[in-house]
């Protein structure tokens, strides 16, 4: 915003608020929209953040709220100290690792696939496979799930049944833990891979072609030229995004692994969404589920800008 | 500056990107004391009820038009739940009678807790919930959520007769706080206590040689046969034999194993401290009886998937009707249900009339008797308020409706000629509905999802309820309905009522059922020589997690009440 009044003072000079409005109205009309959004779903509902100090009732205004007690005694902590127990710990370290493991593997591979695509010289085939590999990302998990069952299952599976047609032994792909979370990662990369390719090769469309027309000159084949000209020109993308997916590691979505948990992985499955809401929500504890999504706020926001200050003292912009 | 500035609107947002609910409702009335069982004097005339209701009925009607909505369980019947001839007879019924306006809001039958916890969070439940669950009830009237129905009892119990002499001051203050008088919620009553039964293929016994089981150990050589014949018994789907199935919901489906391995000398004290879980986990012998369905698992007499689909799947039930399943244990009327959609009717298509399953007895306990827990008469759904509800009068007169004898008997016999035939004996026999009277299909056996007061067949006399019972499965064999009830029946012990008050830790527990079940399923699928490590550390964590304080708080209550006695009277 502050460079758009610049470029406009150079012009103008002196801009008088009516007149500058009369100009661009449309444009801070079409802000209103996104601003209007943000104020009533994320900012109106940010005075329920007092309850997670509070003991929930439903008749009354979150003003009118008691605080919360133990015994009698004032405990506003009372309902983070409920939160934190064995299970909400299990939850927290399955999140870290489930979230850096789909970083490991999830974050390069749209980049990977984004690089290949780039390469490839038929359009027609490019436009195809992009098409294919968009398609699992409309898929919900409960969907991708029923298909991991019918593929997957140790003896309904159609992948287990050819294995123990050869004689061997089925994978446990769904029922044992470890193999759990190789097919929920895989499963992960196979749903966005495709999807999350779009900004790459958005961006590498924005990279000046005189670049690779000098590489060229200088000698460079398909390899250097994607070395040292695509990832450079995507490396500000790529650090945003990585950002971006930090603030995220106490986050997550829902329904990933609530649909693809069951009774046997529970121990490597249970996440904080998912712990959230079988503990909070299905059981009315409002003020238990608001204190550990304040807490999952605060750790993501610390991590957010961490990755951010990081990025920065290495020479990067950062996100802002 | 203003960067920082930005980042800081940026970072709050991103800190208060959680929503939460809350809003103002109405409390309902103040709490009063605990009600004195003496009959109130029947108010007869117009008049009265006119001085009763302050001037809000005239002539036995509602002066104004009062509308009220109520909670109907949807099990994917062939007709929306909340839209069919039923609901329109009782909307029109309720309309006429008391100018009272219905609608009907469906909510999935086997997800029901997770939804109306939805709704009620929501502020947007129906007026008149009901559900299995009263810890959902008591949790939610804790945060002042829902209708104490004491004071509305006491001041219209006259105009309430048939919701009093079907469900009677035991029904109805089942749930009452000795201490405050509040009633949260109204029992339901179950006219035939009949629960869990073990079921086999009846002609797969035929076509082996073999007999019935009638000890646990018979059970397993039949299972181990049905195994080992698999060739002869499915042909070239051999590979799909199922010689039990045991779904995640291990505790059910497995009960009657479970419950044989009880001490059947069990005190009533030691059964309520430990009984807070339906499913038995935390009782003693449980363990016994899961090691041993480890062992069937692992020998390969189990469904080798079923840990995978969560309870309320339908796989396990497709694989039964397809005829790949020899035993299972369920519902005591489970093959039954749902006419030609029956498991017996699609078996007897597939297969032929020999094939069906069966009703049998093998499970025994230390005295070689067949001990099983049926449900107990008092306390079956709860019918409740939340505080949303502004018409609290209008809904306890739609109780009392659908607890009228009239209103049930229509309900579940249906019409004749089209749900039902009369035999000679006078006895009343279901029948399928045929295609062109698809609209009269009733979505739940009998009813009973419309019929919140009362689970399980209520004719006009207690004798022609008797008759019927047998024949109130369209599509099926009547003589293998008596059998399962008569099996159902054997040795069956009803569990007592226990007053003892709100036992507070019960809406503490942090998922337990999740927990449970993740219990069962890992004890019965690991390695036999990982079993009592498994059941023990789930057994510990399932305690921790809340069951210890119920146990603790349950046994404290029961002292509090009932001293040292360990038997009720």
């Amino acid at each position: 915003m502050k460079k758009e009044r610049n470029e406009v003072k150079f012009k103008e000079k002196k801009v008088k608020f009516w007149p500058y409005m009369k100009r661009y109205w449309q444009l801070y009309l079409l802000l209103l929209i996104p601003i209007v959004y943000l104020a009533v779903f994320k900012y109106m509902p940010m005075k329920f953040v007092i309850i997670a100090f509070k003991d929930f009732k439903f008749n009354m205004s979150v003003w009118e709220m008691p605080w919360a007690t133990t015994a009698g005694k004032l405990d506003v902590f009372k309902y983070f100290k409920k939160a934190m127990n064995v299970d909400f710990y299990n939850a927290l370290r399955n999140n870290v690792v489930l979230h850096m493991l789909d970083l490991f593997f999830g974050f390069p591979a749209p980049i990977i696939f984004a690089l290949i695509l780039n390469e490839l010289p038929f359009k027609w085939f490019k436009k195809t496979v992009q098409t294919i590999a968009y398609m699992p990302h409309f898929l919900s998990w409960v969907i991708i799930y029923s298909l991991a069952l019918t593929l997957f299952a140790p003896s309904g599976g159609f992948v287990n049944q050819l294995i123990q047609m050869t004689g061997r032994e089925a994978i446990p792909f769904l029922n044992e833990s470890k193999h759990w979370m190789v097919t929920y990662i895989g499963l992960g990369v196979w749903q966005s891979f495709g999807w999350g390719s779009i900004i790459y090769l958005a961006g590498i469309a924005g990279i000046n072609p005189e670049l690779y027309e000098a590489a060229s000159v200088d000698g460079a084949g398909r390899f250097r030229k994607m070395w040292h000209v695509t990832l450079p020109g995507l490396k500000s993308t790529i650090v945003v995004l990585l950002i971006m997916n930090l603030g995220g590691i106490l986050g997550g979505g829902f329904d990933r692994p609530f649909a693809m948990q069951n009774n046997l992985v529970l121990n490597v499955a249970e996440t904080i969404a998912t712990y959230v809401y079988k503990n909070g929500i299905k059981g009315l504890k409002f003020s238990l589920s608001t204190a550990v999504g304040l807490f999952q706020s605060v750790v993501g926001m610390i991590f957010l800008l961490g990755a951010n200050g990081i990025s920065r003292k290495l020479g990067e912009r950062g996100i802002w | 500056m203003k960067k920082r500035l930005l980042a800081l609107v940026i970072a709050a947002t991103m800190l208060f990107s959680l929503a939460a609910c809350g809003g103002k409702a109405n409390s309902g009335e103040t709490n009063t004391p605990a009600n004195s069982n003496t009959p109130v004097e029947e108010v007869k005339t117009p008049s009265d009820i006119e001085k009763l209701t302050d001037g809000q009925m005239v002539d036995g009607k509602f002066k104004e038009t009062k509308k009220i909505s109520v909670e109907v369980y949807d099990r994917d019947g062939a007709t929306p739940a909340n839209d069919n001839v039923w609901t329109d007879w009782i909307k029109k019924q309720m309309l006429d009678k008391y100018n009272v306006e219905v609608t009907y809001v469906a909510v999935p039958r086997w997800t029901e807790v997770d939804q109306i916890n939805n709704l009620l969070a929501a502020q947007s439940a129906p007026d008149i919930c009901y559900t299995y669950s009263y810890a959902t009830v008591q949790t939610y009237a804790d945060m002042a959520g829902v209708t104490d129905l004491n004071p509305y009892l006491t001041k219209y119990k006259s105009l309430l007769p048939d919701l009093w002499n079907w469900l009677k001051d035991e029904n109805i203050y089942c749930d009452q706080d000795p201490t405050t008088g509040t009633v949260w919620a109204i029992e339901g009553r179950r006219n035939n206590t009949y629960r869990i039964n073990t079921f086999v293929r009846q002609d797969w016994l035929d076509k082996l040689g073999l007999k019935a089981p009638t000890t646990t150990q018979e059970f397993e050589d039949m299972l181990v046969a049905f195994k080992n014949n698999a060739e002869t018994l499915l042909g070239d789907a051999k590979d799909q034999m199922i010689p039990l199935m045991v779904t995640s919901d291990v505790g059910w489906t497995a009960a009657n194993l479970i419950e044989s391995f009880m001490d059947p000398a069990i005190t009533d004290k030691e059964l309520y401290v430990n009984g807070f879980d339906d499913r038995k986990y935390t009782q003693n012998g449980t363990k016994e009886a899961v090691k041993l369905l480890n062992k069937w698992y692992n020998n390969g007499l189990m469904w080798k998937d079923f840990a995978l689909y969560p309870s309320g799947d339908s796989t396990a039930d497709d694989l039964c009707k397809a005829g790949y399943v020899g035993a299972f244990m369920h519902n005591y009327d489970y093959p039954f249900r749902n006419a030609e959609n029956s498991f017996n009717a699609v078996l007897a298509a597939t297969y032929g009339e020999n094939a069906k399953f069966v009703a049998i007895n093998c499970f025994t306990d230390k005295n070689g008797k067949y001990t099983k827990y049926s449900y107990s008469a008092a306390g079956d759904r709860k019918a409740f308020f939340p505080a949303t509800n502004k018409e609290p009068l209008a809904s306890l007169l739609y109780l009392n409706f659908i607890s009228s004898p009239e209103a049930v008997e229509y309900l579940q016999k249906g019409v004749e000629g089209i749900n039902h035939k009369v035999l000679e004996s006078g006895a009343i026999a279901i029948s399928a509905v045929d295609e062109a009277n698809k609209a009269y299909t009733q979505n739940s056996g009998q009813n009973i999802d419309l019929t919140m007061t009362c689970n399980g067949l209520r004719l006009s006399t207690e004798e022609l309820t008797q008759k019927s019972l047998a024949y109130t499965y369209a599509m099926v064999d009547p003589a293998d309905v008596a059998n399962a009830m008569v099996q159902a029946g054997v040795d069956a012990v009803a569990p007592k009522n226990v007053q003892v008050g709100t036992i507070q830790a019960e809406s503490e527990g942090t998922d337990l059922t999740g927990k449970r079940d993740a219990g069962f399923c890992n004890s019965v699928v690991c390695s036999p020589a990982e079993f009592d490590a498994t059941w023990e550390q789930h057994m510990k964590e399932y305690m921790k997690a809340g069951g210890q304080a119920i146990a603790d708080e349950r046994k404290a209550a029961w002292e509090k009440t009932y001293g040292t006695a360990d038997m009720l009277k």
